[in-house]
């Protein structure tokens, strides 16, 4: 087990640059999660640290080792890829027992090695059988063996889940959780699924055009996003982004009200960001009338989707949600909201404090009254 | 939506009729081989022997240096298909894998290969044969083949390559294998089956030869391929059309069988390279 | 295998040398056995060279090769049997195949076996179907006389390689039938690509056979065979085997395509400049063929 140190990557095929400088520290025994939207640079990354692809410039250390130019397979991890990429000509037996093959590890000890991480991924009755004969699950299953088998110094995990089916997903997750937990090997893992992220990631790594948008635990993540594009990203649905400006007695109008935000006086036009669960049916801090345009049930909750005031709309902003809403449309996730129906009027209310405040010329967060420095 | 019995009826005396008229040049060989000699000059000729005459093939084993000719060809073959396959197995693995740079041109050419005709290489091939002493050995066919095969076989293996999953060399590579070693230990064993209809549409390829054979070989007997010595029985004053046969279904026979095995591979040899 | 490597390509910023060292053989085999001869054959077509030695001294550089060529009433006569074969072949081969494929495509039991029936002379030698052929055209006991005249269609039995135009049909329906088959394999490929769920919406729309026929299957399959049509024809301009061991290019060059012009003058007459000369050319006109055909060509090839 080692930490890994990854100093100022970048990476670039000609013209594109896929990294545009990517720095991180992760300690030893950490889960770190990359996440964003394909194309990000994510698997770049991962790529590099694997040793299968070269940085333009930078360095990579996995304990105190410089990796930065050493073969894959002299840098001492195991890596799990989204197909699963057994060896469809060996048995999983072979599969498992291939890297310690190729290290020169004696056969017998290969065997015990094999059938102990069998047994610890609960795969001992498969392992005569070819890849072809398992089910999904069951690959995953044996490409996890696989890695471990070797007792790497760390697991690199290339968005591992994305072909299962959803309820295998949730499954395989808390699996890996658990075998995180109980090896403590040093992981990266890349997904493009925020939930993953959230539920099995130590810290969280956001990226977006290959730029790192900000590194943190989960927590952190979803209560102070330090820009649009992760407050956008991480939670579901996504939060609601409305546009204001400054009136000439200095507050901001918001859903019809007009609030005084707590921004620098030198700033006028603000993006206010409001978390669809924050919004909550009743009266409350910062109330307001909605007429709903759309209605998802779910049972415990209800998706209430409602237009806001043309000022609040989004549209020159540039930072719509993901989900593909229209400018003026945000959505409520209503709990225990009583029969709501579309088109008649209903109460709700947000607690101003829980406002998100961005600057919409750089994106960023602006920062609270008690996190300010200034 | 079900057929109606006429219409399952009609396409089955299609099928049957057309299949009938298509096949029975290759029935008529059969035939022929089969038949006595006296039987050939008769109108109306007999659709079905009398008496099968299968001695026939003992008779121009016998006769006719048939086998020495079946074994240059296979030796020819063998020797082209070998040569082709190190050469194309490495190239194509390249193109499939790599962005090297001049590598798409080269694809391109080897591609553009295919349309030279064989009756303009033969000509310097010629030249150079002679002036290196190979006219008439078996390896001035063997080299000759191997332009045949080359540009098939390239990007037969290529497009083959490409539906294994980049994945498993990476897992190789991170489990200790060097590049190479990934190629050998992991991608060959598992194109074992491309690999061997890639070999034998190549093997058809140089069976099939004869300009080069003709060019290079008429003045060395013992070196005569099959289809140079048939078209030398043809050419004989009374052609014996029953031996003919029968040598020729010998020839044939080779080609066919691999036809039988491998019919759902060679679409991807004839198409290969073609979606580029 | 882990440790001291002499030159480690498993590094990251090596691995691509792999790529360089992998097409090395390719490209000295290529470079020996194609690039050079066809560099050899362009300079033979610019030298008065009878037979081509390359241990000689080079002869000084001339254009008569092809100034007597364009001069020559043989190829002229060579271009034209060369295009009549290419457009006959090429129509009934794309007819023929086209056809057996839409009806072996059908659903019926023996489908299997129907289908390698159909497409069985692609697996016959050219040679051998050479022999085929010559033996059911032979003048004299050859079957396609008998059945000729007795549908009526001839009086008395056609002398089929002594006379111009029956040895050109002669060497036409060889070529068509080792030719179709190819056309049928590539077109059932081509429909097994097409998603039955194109059917089914045009059922549902009500199309019927024919209707879905010339809407979807024709369209679907045109890429397909527009590489077909130009490998089948490609064909035709280059092949050697059937012409030769059919007619030798006779009678009176009845049957003399450039490919046989070019081998004839190389190695009957031994005037291997002026023979490469003829294939120089033949080569310009398949790439501007393809070209024109394919608007992306060569690279669809």
């Amino acid at each position: 087990m080692a930490s890994i140190s990854i100093q100022n990557v970048r990476k670039s095929y000609g013209a594109l640059e896929i990294l545009k400088g990517f720095n991180l520290d992760v300690a030893d025994g950490e889960f770190v999660v990359f996440v964003g939207p394909s194309g990000c640079g994510k698997s770049t990354m991962l790529k590099i640290l694997a040793g299968l692809e070269p940085a333009t410039s930078g360095m990579v250390k996995i304990g105190d080792r410089d990796v930065t130019d050493l073969a894959p397979g002299d840098r001492d991890i195991a890596m799990v890829f989204q197909n699963y990429a057994l060896y469809p000509h060996l048995t999983v037996a072979q599969n498992m027992g291939f890297g310690l093959k190729m290290r020169g590890t004696p056969r017998e000890q290969i065997a015990v090695r094999v059938a102990e991480a069998a047994k610890t991924l609960d795969v001992s009755h498969l392992l005569d059988r070819r890849p072809k004969q398992l089910s999904g699950g069951q690959r995953q299953r044996v490409a996890l063996g696989r890695a471990i088998v070797r007792e790497p110094q760390a697991f690199l995990m290339d968005e591992p889940l994305s072909n299962l089916d959803a309820k295998l997903r949730v499954t395989m997750r808390a699996e890996i959780a658990a075998l995180h937990q109980r090896l403590g090997v040093t992981t990266i893992y890349v997904t493009h699924d925020q939930i993953e992220a959230m539920t099995m990631a130590n810290r969280i790594v956001i990226m977006n055009n290959g730029l790192v948008q900000q590194i943190a635990d989960p927590d952190t993540m979803f209560r102070k996003p330090a820009n649009l594009f992760v407050a956008g990203f991480i939670g579901s649905p996504g939060m609601n982004f409305l546009r204001t400006s400054r009136h000439a007695d200095g507050r901001f109008a918001v859903l019809g009200e007009m609030l005084a935000l707590k921004v620098p006086e030198s700033v006028d036009d603000v993006i206010v960001g409001l978390r669809p669960e924050h919004i909550e049916p009743g009266k409350g801090g910062l109330t307001f009338e909605i007429r709903p345009t759309l209605v998802e049930g779910l049972g415990s909750e209800s998706y209430v989707y409602f237009d806001v005031p043309e000022v609040n709309h989004l549209a020159a902003a540039g930072g719509a949600t993901d989900d593909g809403r229209p400018p003026g449309r945000i959505v409520a996730r209503l709990m225990n909201a009583g029969p709501v129906r579309v088109g008649e009027t209903l109460t709700v209310s947000v607690d101003p404090d829980r406002l998100h405040l961005f600057d919409p010329a750089t994106g960023q967060a602006i920062p609270k009254e008690a996190d300010r420095s200034w | 939506m079900r057929a109606t019995p006429l219409q399952t009826a009609l396409l089955y005396a299609a099928v049957i009729l057309t299949s009938a008229i298509l096949v029975f040049p290759i029935y008529w060989l059969v035939i022929t081989a089969l038949s006595q000699p006296d039987q050939l000059r008769q109108l109306p000729p007999s659709f079905w022997p009398s008496e099968p005459r299968w001695g026939v093939f003992k008779k121009i084993f016998e006769e006719r240096p048939i086998l020495l000719w079946l074994g240059n060809s296979a030796l020819a073959a063998i020797g082209a298909v070998t040569i082709s396959m190190v050469v194309s197995v490495l190239a194509g693995y390249s193109l499939s894998r790599f962005r090297v740079r001049g590598g798409q041109s080269l694809g391109l050419f080897i591609l553009t290969a295919k349309m030279l005709p064989a009756t303009l290489l033969v000509i310097p091939l010629f030249g150079i044969f002679r002036t290196v002493g190979l006219i008439g050995s078996m390896w001035s066919i063997i080299l000759a083949h191997a332009t045949l095969i080359i540009p098939f076989t390239t990007w037969m293996l290529k497009g083959y390559f490409d539906t294994i999953p980049r994945e498993l060399e990476q897992a190789a590579m991170v489990d200790g294998c060097s590049p190479l070693g990934a190629l050998f230990r992991v991608i060959l064993p598992v194109s074992a089956p491309g690999l061997a209809a890639t070999a034998l549409y190549g093997f058809v390829l140089s069976w099939s030869d004869y300009a080069y054979a003709r060019t290079f070989l008429t003045n060395a007997q013992q070196n005569w391929t099959a289809n140079l010595g048939i078209t030398t029985m043809k050419g004989e004053y009374v052609s014996n059309w029953s031996d003919i046969s029968a040598a020729s279904i010998l020839i044939a026979l080779p080609v066919l069988l691999i036809y039988l095995f491998l019919e759902r591979y060679l679409v991807g040899g004839l198409t290969a390279g073609s979606d580029k | 295998m882990a440790g001291k490597r002499l030159l480690d390509l498993a590094r990251p910023s090596r691995q691509h040398w792999l790529g360089y060292l992998l097409l090395l053989p390719a490209v000295l085999l290529i470079g020996a056995i194609i690039v050079y001869p066809l560099f050899v054959s362009v300079d033979l077509s610019f030298q008065n060279v009878g037979i081509a030695r390359l241990d000689l001294p080079r002869r000084p550089f001339t254009t008569d090769n092809y100034a007597r060529l364009f001069a020559s009433p043989d190829f002229w006569n060579a271009c034209w049997v060369t295009l009549k074969l290419v457009v006959v072949v090429t129509t009934a081969c794309f007819l023929l195949g086209l056809g057996t494929a839409l009806l072996v495509n059908n659903r019926f039991r023996g489908r299997a076996i129907a289908r390698l029936f159909v497409a069985m002379p692609w697996a016959v030698p050219e040679v051998i179907a050479v022999v085929i052929f010559a033996w059911l055209f032979d003048s004299s006991f050859g079957l396609f006389n008998w059945l000729l005249i007795k549908l009526g269609l001839i009086d008395q039995t056609i002398a089929w390689f002594s006379e111009p135009g029956p040895a050109f049909a002669a060497v036409a329906t060889t070529m068509i039938w080792k030719g179709y088959p190819f056309v049928s394999i590539m077109t059932l490929a081509g429909l097994q690509s097409i998603p039955e769920d194109y059917y089914a919406a045009a059922r549902v729309d009500g199309a019927n056979a024919w209707q879905r026929l010339t809407n979807i299957t024709l369209p679907s399959l045109m890429p397909v065979l527009g590489v077909t049509i130009v490998l089948v024809m490609l064909w035709i301009f280059r092949d050697f085997s059937i012409i030769y061991v059919l007619t030798g290019g006779g009678p009176l060059k009845a049957t003399q395509t450039l490919s046989i012009m070019t081998y004839e003058q190389a190695f009957s007459f031994f005037k291997m400049g002026y023979a490469s000369a003829i294939g120089i050319i033949t080569l310009v006109i398949c790439i501007i063929a393809a070209k024109l055909l394919m608007g992306r060509a060569p690279e669809s090839l």
